[in-house]
């Protein structure tokens, strides 16, 4: 089992999306797995596609911006697209709008299963903490269920698993947001994670794992 | 949520309810505590970028009014107290 990430830190929202992904690599080492970490200006297309190629990974876990076509890498370098061919893989865009268009042109191309959103994937953060990202509690409340997608997968579930699990945790979230207990700002941040909540897709085989 | 997309494509099309839709939007983006940003896509945004988006109702803008929108549509149905 391989698994490959992309993981760039040119501006705030990648930086942000490449620390919390480092939990997701201390995940994938306890359990003896196989990483191929694409971080910062690793992430382009040519590293990618020179992995695709020589040691096909089982998933990979794309971070980053991009559009209903498109995942990008470091200084948003197009790195996958609706001509990509990811055979036999699982992907999870954690990116903009690939839910749309790219999700399905990849399926159809031969990926396994994809999961990502059909609209822009929303993240409040606190200004106070965006050099300690980890640090964040709002940023925490949508990355957390993020990142389960693929803690459920290194542990062997299947797609369809990781997809319900993560939403799960995201409604747990979100009523807890909408409760009389939240703080005015994770009150504030609720109706962006109902977004994520409603926009996450999962297409191809439900069944699959990596 | 393509459902709420499509709903409030057809919403949009009725300019007055349109318009109160987005000052509906405007009052509760301005009740937003300055301890929080957002990150929408690859823009970080302020309650200022928030406001400024949804007053010149680009893509960014709409997906603001589609969040806020929905959020409530769903709260007012009970839809938010239904498990995932």
């Amino acid at each position: 089992m391989t698994v490959l990430i992309t993981r760039p830190k040119h501006d705030l929202i990648t930086r942000y999306l490449c620390v919390w992904s480092e939990e997701i690599l201390a995940i994938a080492r306890a359990h003896y797995i196989t990483v191929y970490d694409l971080e910062g200006e690793k992430a382009n297309r040519k590293n990618l596609e020179s992995y695709i190629k020589n040691r096909p990974p089982s998933f990979v876990f794309l971070n980053g911006h991009g559009n209903a076509e498109v995942v990008t890498g470091h200084d948003n370098e197009p790195l996958v697209d609706i001509n990509s061919r990811l055979p036999e893989v699982i992907v999870y865009a954690r990116s903009c709008d690939a839910g749309q268009v790219l999700g399905s042109a990849l399926i159809k191309n031969g990926t396994q299963a994809f999961i990502g959103y059909r609209r822009k994937f929303i993240c409040g953060y606190t200004p106070e903490k965006m050099w300690k990202p980890l640090e964040d509690p709002i940023a925490r409340l949508f990355l957390v269920p993020s990142n389960l997608i693929v803690s459920t997968l290194l542990k062997g579930h299947s797609v369809q698993d990781a997809h319900a699990r993560s939403k799960e945790e995201m409604y747990k979230n979100f009523k807890k947001m909408i409760s009389s207990k939240a703080t005015y700002e994770e009150r504030y941040s609720a109706r962006w994670l109902w977004s994520n909540l409603n926009n996450q897709v999962l297409l191809g085989e439900g069944g699959a794992k990596i | 949520m393509n459902e709420t997309r499509e709903n409030f494509e057809e919403l949009i099309v009725d300019p007055s309810l349109k318009e109160q839709l987005k000052k509906l939007v405007l009052e509760r983006i301005n009740v937003m505590p300055n301890t929080l940003r957002v990150a929408v896509g690859s823009e970080e945004l302020t309650k200022e970028d928030m406001l400024r988006h949804v007053r010149e109702e680009d893509e960014t803008g709409k997906q603001l009014m589609e969040a806020e929108l929905s959020f409530l549509r769903d709260l007012a149905s009970g839809a938010v107290y239904v498990s995932a």
